[in-house]
């Protein structure tokens, strides 16, 4: 009878954390477009992308795509701020040096960090050659 | 523009303008512009135009052409609407305007010495003589005394055009037969065949009973007929009555069409002919009000087109001017003033008059004077250098309560900074909604929905009259996206609802509406970059929103793009002011880069019902039928019809370019009809997607009225 019990409340613990662990989002999505434009700019800050990112403890998988930017990705960069607003970068990513191609990298997070991922304060910024302050971001959103 | 125009232009601009430079010249030998003087004239240098050539097509040509000649995203700077807007200004003062305002996005690498060679390439291309020195910031040169007949091209050219197409007055004379007189009875419960005003009823519902068309058989729509309309910046508002649509057009033309047939029975042209906006006009007894883009009100005959009267509400010279039209109540003629940013003297008044003959009988400031009760909240401004607060939207009426109710712009400048004021300095009654007496103008209450706003969002547009049970509510959209509930007897704040993302304010209290701005916005400085949303196209901007009365649901149309304002500095001295900000776009996080959203609100929780959204933005008011249905159309050419319960797509078409204006659902002959436009030009809404969505590409003319049915 104690076995059962105990085996009972293994069973009802590992329960709850798989739906506390399910309850936790581990995938994000961004989407990637144009830094702010004028009618003088928007020429020449160009293209769009799609970020996505998963979340695996405090590690953070990073796979991405881009196009049609005026220039070759320089740099890519994870920022902290909330929506629509400007804050430091975090963390670097890799990406193809060309006007289109891909972004991929894993960054180990803080636990602050991970709570701006969740908070949707953290975005993605392309740098490149022709606009080195930036010509691509965008914010990571759970994609549920 | 036209002899007669050209004579009026010349006896009320050039002819003052040429004698104050003479006295100017005789009273002080060593004044800018004595003319004829053996060095030429203080006006500019050659050099000095071609610098500012280069400078313009480096800066300004991406806007307002190579040729000054204008796009979609700047007004044309040659010729006689530029004449008659800086005519009688001096050169120094349009120096100080174009610093403080362009370009939108702001060059930090501009020297006063490329202000002022860019202005003189202005001036060189409008047919300034040239000089013997520099045109400075200082210049007290009255340009249009310096301005020939003799411009060079390519501005000459363009100006040439202008006056050579227009003819003035009744240009095609036609008779609507058996007109019968508009009452106010009629006004204030229309047929339901017609739409006589610019949201079809006093309450701004933009709401027909005809069911005619339902979702059940909307999907055999087809096109009954197409009207080609004038160029030029278009954002009409067509009436219909009668069996008759009176038409707004660019360039201050109203056409009379049979609404069945399409063919047009007359015409007139009030003037001028400038290629700027008009919403709408309004339908009275037997006559069209007309208010004209010079602030002018002008009443023509609806049977024949023939001008009735006419009276000049505001001095275009100084920057006022119309972009709505007015709202008929109680038999008077109720109109917002437009451009209202100058330091001048002049006020920004709101006016009544007298639909028989134009006279003013009373008007309202919405800047509240050092003097008035709440001339306290302007930071002990003088009274020059309160600005803004402009009614350029159309209002709504109560006529049981006998009120109207008007929403306000923001206080001018843009910025707080650049104001001269902080955040504390409220500036009533700008951003606010105002209800007045239409008997006296008297002001009964007023809701300061956003107060001291510091972003150009401002919270102008229509106020929505809304009964439910024993409640009177209005109910208004800003360009915060904020859809504020008060009740309309009082002013009491009851309630409101984020229609998108905003993050201008940290909190909304539930209780009273107070906002509370960001810190950054509150000490923003001069130069400095802000970042907000949305940006100043708005959650909401000029299109209207719907009210359908059977479901209790309000469907608005949305935009979702943010923005980045730095404020510039504004001297306070008579004559400045202006907006006075650099701006930079993106697009709303979290919108997937859907700029267009339609959203329906229930009336009584606020609650979103549904949504729809889309990457076009959406140009056109939304209107919806006692068929259950709801339309729109967006920047990409296409105008649907969408099922007003859960915002299902159940017809659509794509027209000749943007749909743009406000849609229209009328009956002739039993048989129901919807109307649409297609338009271009305007300012942020057409700007912000402009830069943001350049891949959505639609002509660059094609104005014109479109007319739908179903098959007999």
């Amino acid at each position: 009878m104690r076995v059962i019990t105990k085996l009972l409340s293994l069973l009802f613990i590992s329960c709850l954390t798989l739906t506390i662990v399910s309850a936790q989002t581990t995938s994000f999505r961004a989407r990637l477009s144009e830094v702010p434009v004028t009618p003088q700019t928007y020429k020449t800050i160009t293209g769009v992308g799609e970020v996505f990112v998963t979340l695996n403890g405090s590690t953070a998988s990073v796979t991405g795509t881009f196009e049609g930017m005026s220039s070759a990705a320089s740099a890519v960069h994870i920022h902290n701020a909330p929506k629509a607003m400007n804050g430091p970068p975090i963390g670097a990513l890799e990406a193809t040096s060309l006007p289109a191609g891909s972004i991929s990298g894993e960054l180990e997070l803080t636990a602050e960090q991970v709570e701006a991922l969740r908070n949707e304060e953290l975005y993605i910024v392309i740098h490149t050659e022709n606009n080195p302050g930036g010509e691509l971001r965008g914010w990571l959103f759970a994609r549920d | 523009m036209n002899n007669l125009s050209i004579r009026s232009f010349t006896k009320f601009f050039l002819a003052p303008a040429i004698i104050a430079a003479f006295l100017s010249s005789c009273s002080d030998e060593s004044t800018d512009g004595a003319v004829g003087t053996d060095t030429g004239p203080n006006t500019y240098t050659v050099a000095q135009a071609d610098a500012g050539a280069e400078a313009f097509a480096a800066n300004c040509a991406t806007c307002h052409g190579n040729d000054l000649s204008g796009s979609p995203l700047g007004p044309m700077l040659a010729g006689a609407d530029f004449m008659s807007r800086w005519g009688t200004q001096t050169a120094g003062a349009l120096i100080a305007n174009v610093k403080t305002n362009m370009p939108p996005g702001g060059n930090e690498n501009l020297t006063d010495t490329d202000y002022q060679n860019i202005v003189a390439h202005i001036l060189a291309s409008n047919g300034m003589i040239k000089g013997a020195t520099e045109l400075t910031g200082s210049s007290n040169i009255i340009i249009a005394a310096y301005v020939t007949e003799q411009a060079p091209a390519p501005a000459q050219r363009r100006r040439s055009q202008f006056e050579a197409a227009g003819t003035s007055g009744l240009v095609i004379p036609g008779t609507v037969e058996n007109f019968v007189p508009v009452t106010d009875a009629f006004l204030r419960d229309p047929d339901a065949a017609d739409w006589p005003m610019i949201r079809r009823d006093y309450y701004a519902h933009s709401y027909s009973p005809l069911d005619q068309i339902n979702t059940e058989n909307v999907a055999d729509l087809k096109l009954e007929w197409v009207w080609s309309m004038k160029s030029g910046s278009s954002e009409p508002a067509p009436l219909v009555y009668n069996g008759v649509i009176y038409l707004i057009n660019p360039n201050n033309i109203i056409q009379a069409l049979d609404a069945k047939s399409g063919e047009l029975i007359w015409e007139h042209h009030s003037g001028p002919i400038n290629q700027r906006n008009m919403r709408n006009i309004a339908i009275y007894n037997d006559k069209i009000i007309q208010a004209t883009t010079d602030s002018r009100l002008v009443a023509l005959d609806a049977r024949t087109g023939e001008k009735v009267w006419e009276t000049v509400v505001a001095d275009a010279s100084k920057g006022f001017s119309f972009s709505s039209g007015p709202i008929i109540a109680d038999g008077k003629i109720i109109q917002g003033q437009g451009g209202c940013a100058r330091y001048i003297p002049e006020n920004c008044y709101l006016t009544a008059h007298d639909a028989n003959t134009g006279a003013r009988l009373w008007q309202f400031n919405p800047i509240a004077q050092v003097e008035d009760p709440g001339g306290d909240t302007w930071g002990g401004l003088d009274d020059i250098y309160r600005a803004g607060g402009e009614t350029w939207i159309t209002g709504s009426y109560d006529p049981d309560l006998n009120l109207t109710y008007w929403g306000t712009a923001q206080q001018k400048p843009w910025s707080t900074v650049s104001r001269h004021l902080t955040i504390e300095d409220v500036g009533l009654y700008t951003n606010s909604t105002v209800a007045l007496d239409v008997e006296t103008g008297e002001m009964k209450w007023h809701f300061q929905h956003v107060p001291a706003e510091a972003l150009d969002i401002d919270e102008v547009f229509e106020r929505v009259l809304v009964n439910r049970g024993d409640k009177k509510l209005v109910l208004s959209i800003g360009k915060h996206g904020i859809l504020w509930k008060n009740d309309r007897v009082t002013g009491e704040f009851l309630g409101f609802k984020e229609t998108v993302f905003q993050n201008v304010f940290t909190n909304i209290d539930p209780d009273t509406g107070l906002v509370t701005y960001r810190d950054d916005i509150i000490n923003a400085q001069l130069d400095q970059w802000i970042p907000a949303c949305p940006s100043s196209t708005g959650g909401k901007d000029w299109h209207s929103m719907t009210y359908h009365e059977p479901s209790g649901t309000i469907i608005a149309p949305l935009s979702q793009t943010c923005l980045e304002n730095a404020a510039r500095e504004v001297a306070l001295e008579p004559g400045s002011g202006g907006m006075a900000s650099s701006r930079r776009f993106f697009e709303m996080p979290g919108s997937d880069g859907n700029m267009g959203k339609l959203g329906a609100y229930n009336v009584d929780t606020l609650e979103e019902v549904w949504s729809f959204e889309q990457r076009a933005s959406y140009h056109t008011g939304t209107v919806s039928t006692g068929g259950n249905l709801v339309f729109a159309g967006d920047l990409d050419r296409y105008f649907r019809a969408h099922d007003v319960t859960n915002g299902e797509v159940l017809w659509e078409t794509r027209l000749g370019t943007s749909v743009q204006g406000h849609p229209i659902v009328f009956a002739v002959d039993g048989k129901q009809y919807i109307g649409v436009t297609a338009a271009l030009g305007g300012s942020s809404p057409r700007t912000v997607p402009r830069v943001i969505a350049p891949e959505i590409k639609h002509p660059d003319n094609g104005n014109a009225l479109y007319v739908f049915s179903l098959p007999n």
